[in-house]
């Protein structure tokens, strides 16, 4: 086995190692947990950027791969350079999430935490290496459950019924999903991904049979509830806003991404990148960012206009992958590194300001950037990114996903994407002046910055989000050089 | 056979409207265990044996005994509905909107010409159950593993007293 082997086996046994642990774990001894869970991370992103430049080095674009447990088991999964990406975003958020459950999850409650947060990294991680529809559903299924208990876990009364709707919407998902994969077992008889592709390749561009296009609009359906994307948005802003902020930041830095649009990127190339589909993710695209920003303007709750927010950019994503295309799919992988980054960074503010001052009503805040500069600065830093403003992360991912979507032939739906995103910067504009701007209410005097992890993953995040923006040419220079752009 | 097939899809329809529509939770679960049980029946015809076994068995027999409980467990108004989800206005349409996409359904199979699974490209690998879990699908069985230790993760953490 060399090194490579190594480093795609760790993905799934990282975490499996970490429910082990986290079973066993005491609650008096729960502090450790945090502690290796962040280690688990740590080494997850450490993993993620060697295997980057390992596929520099051997110039491969994946690396087939298996669990040495069984026979059965060989060659089963997958590694690429875009699933190198995501498995860097899933232990960033995840390290994040930690940083802030630390300080704002009850003491009761920890334990439960840590197990769930180890199942829903591996089932992030599964998704995103597995190379078969069915188990591919087996894992959003794991992340299904795990989301919906830690959405619960504040036991309050919205809790409990954001986590309901979220139950109730995640069955509905699966079962499109499920009817979608049945009907291409049906139809083929397997539903591994390298045979789907052949299969679609001999159909060419239109495939023939009715029951075909069902079972990509069904798939296309269920997958479109995961990401949240307009009209199946419904549940997130509710699962966010109820939510504790360090699973708020899970949702929205990864959840969505891992369940959602990974998975659509999959089965987009799995259907042989038809038109008519990519078509109608560029529509429904479009239609996400508007209504998601739309919304966004008329939100009092802090988490529910970064809910919101989430769902506007989620929108940019399907365009991205609508766009189709090397150019494209960075274009989307990049703002899904991007969002984790700037969102998460936002939560992390929520979860300052919430733990100084007790409440996420933006109507009730002012003025708290004289006792938060910090908090203030990041913020803001994480909203002009957020916004597309040169030459922070955001811009340039923005800016590849609207040169690809020009290149595609989609000029229209590239315009509207860039005017739409002054509403971005409109909501974002209104939460800023709100909450960190004008006067302090005599209520808030003495409220005074945030310490410890939540301080420390503010900075952390706000210096990735300048790094990676200041670097991105070099970036695009070193994909040029490597014969991908 | 298909005229009973029929018969049974016609029954869980019915079965399934009751389950949604029903003010008492009791009868709900109750009609939604014949749901299961009419399902296996249509799973046992379709020559799928095994299905059939887990569906009656599981989705009919546990699942209803752990609705049941759940009920039971409740204080006031047992199998009633609370107040205030009751005093909402009840889509009465729904059933009817049911019925129709069931029949809207039919239209489209029989006219679509949906070829149903005999027009496989390959042939599954085994019959034989254990084998088809053990070799060609083991991922999904430990996949299964993964999704049983969440749930009991779940119930551990929203039902465990602080």
């Amino acid at each position: 086995m060399n090194a490579l082997s190594y480093i795609s086996i760790s993905f799934l046994i990282i975490p499996l190692m970490a429910l082990f642990i986290c079973i066993l774990l005491k609650r008096s001894r729960q502090n450790l947990g945090f502690y290796l869970m962040g280690l688990f991370t740590l080494t997850q992103m450490g993993f993620a950027l060697h295997g980057l430049v390992l596929f520099n080095n051997l110039k491969i674009s994946e690396f087939l791969f298996g669990l040495p447990i069984t026979e059965s088991l060989t060659d089963i999964f997958t590694l690429k350079s875009v699933s190198l990406v995501i498995l860097f975003c899933i232990g960033l958020v995840a390290l994040v999430s930690l940083l802030i459950a630390n300080k704002t999850m009850p003491e009761d409650k920890k334990l439960s935490y840590l197990r769930l947060l180890s199942t829903l990294i591996l089932g992030m991680n599964g998704i995103v290496l597995i190379n078969d529809l069915f188990t591919m559903y087996l894992f959003i299924e794991i992340i299904g459950i795990s989301s919906f208990v830690l959405i619960s876990t504040t036991k309050t009364q919205e809790g409990l019924e954001s986590a309901f709707i979220y139950l109730v919407m995640s069955a509905l998902a699966s079962i499109l999903i499920l009817t979608g994969i049945a009907f291409i077992f049906m139809r083929t008889g397997n539903v591994e991904f390298s045979y789907l592709i052949e299969v679609a390749k001999t159909q060419g561009n239109a495939p023939q049979n009715a029951l075909t296009y069902l079972s990509y609009i069904l798939i296309i359906s269920g997958l479109l509830i995961k990401t949240g994307a307009v009209p199946f948005h419904s549940w997130l802003p509710d699962a966010h806003q109820s939510a504790d902020t360090s699973v708020s930041v899970l949702l929205s830095g990864i959840v969505i991404k891992a369940a959602g649009v990974y998975c659509l990127i999959t089965v987009t190339e799995i259907f042989g990148n038809l038109y008519v589909i990519r078509l109608s993710l560029a529509i429904i695209g479009i239609i996400t960012i508007a209504i998601g920003a739309l919304f966004a303007l008329h939100q009092n709750h802090f988490k529910r206009i970064l809910a919101y927010s989430s769902v506007s950019q989620m929108g940019y994503m399907l365009l991205g992958i609508s766009a189709g295309g090397v150019l494209g799919l960075i274009g989307t992988v990049f703002h899904i590194f991007n969002h984790a980054v700037f969102k998460s960074t936002l939560f992390t503010n929520a979860a300052a300001i919430h733990e100084e001052t007790h409440t996420l009503e933006i109507d009730k805040m002012g003025g708290l950037q004289k006792q938060m500069p910090i908090t203030a600065t990041t913020s803001l830093i994480a909203f002009l990114s957020t916004a597309g403003i040169p030459p922070l992360s955001g811009f340039w991912s923005k800016l590849l996903i609207i040169i690809a979507l020009w290149n595609a032939g989609f000029i229209g739906f590239g315009i509207t994407a860039l005017v739409l995103s002054i509403f971005t910067a409109a909501y974002f504009l209104r939460l800023q002046m709100n909450v960190f701007f004008g006067q302090t209410p005599e209520s808030m005097k003495n409220v005074h910055e945030v310490g410890g992890s939540i301080k420390f993953a503010e900075v952390f995040l706000t210096i990735i989000t300048v790094a990676v923006g200041l670097g991105f040419p070099f970036i695009l220079l070193y994909l040029e050089a490597s014969g991908i752009l | 056979m298909e005229i009973t097939i029929s018969i049974c899809l016609g029954f869980m329809l019915i079965f399934a409207v009751i389950a949604v529509m029903n003010k008492s939770m009791l009868k709900s679960a109750i009609a939604l265990a014949l749901v299961s049980i009419m399902l296996g029946v249509v799973l046992y015809l379709l020559s799928a044996e095994w299905a059939a076994v887990f569906e009656i068995s599981v989705c009919s027999g546990l699942v209803t005994v752990i609705s049941v409980s759940a009920i039971s467990l409740t204080n006031e108004d047992k199998g009633q509905l609370q107040k205030k989800y009751m005093d909402k206005k009840r889509m009465a349409i729904l059933p009817y909107i049911l019925i129709l996409s069931g029949f809207l359904l039919v239209f489209i199979v029989l006219t679509a010409k949906i070829d149903l699974p005999y027009d496989k490209i390959s042939e599954p690998v085994s019959d034989s159950l254990s084998e088809v879990l053990w070799n060609s699908r083991q991922a999904d069985v430990w996949g299964q593993i993964i999704i049983l230790l969440t749930g009991a993760f779940a119930v551990v953490t929203l039902f465990k007293e602080a």
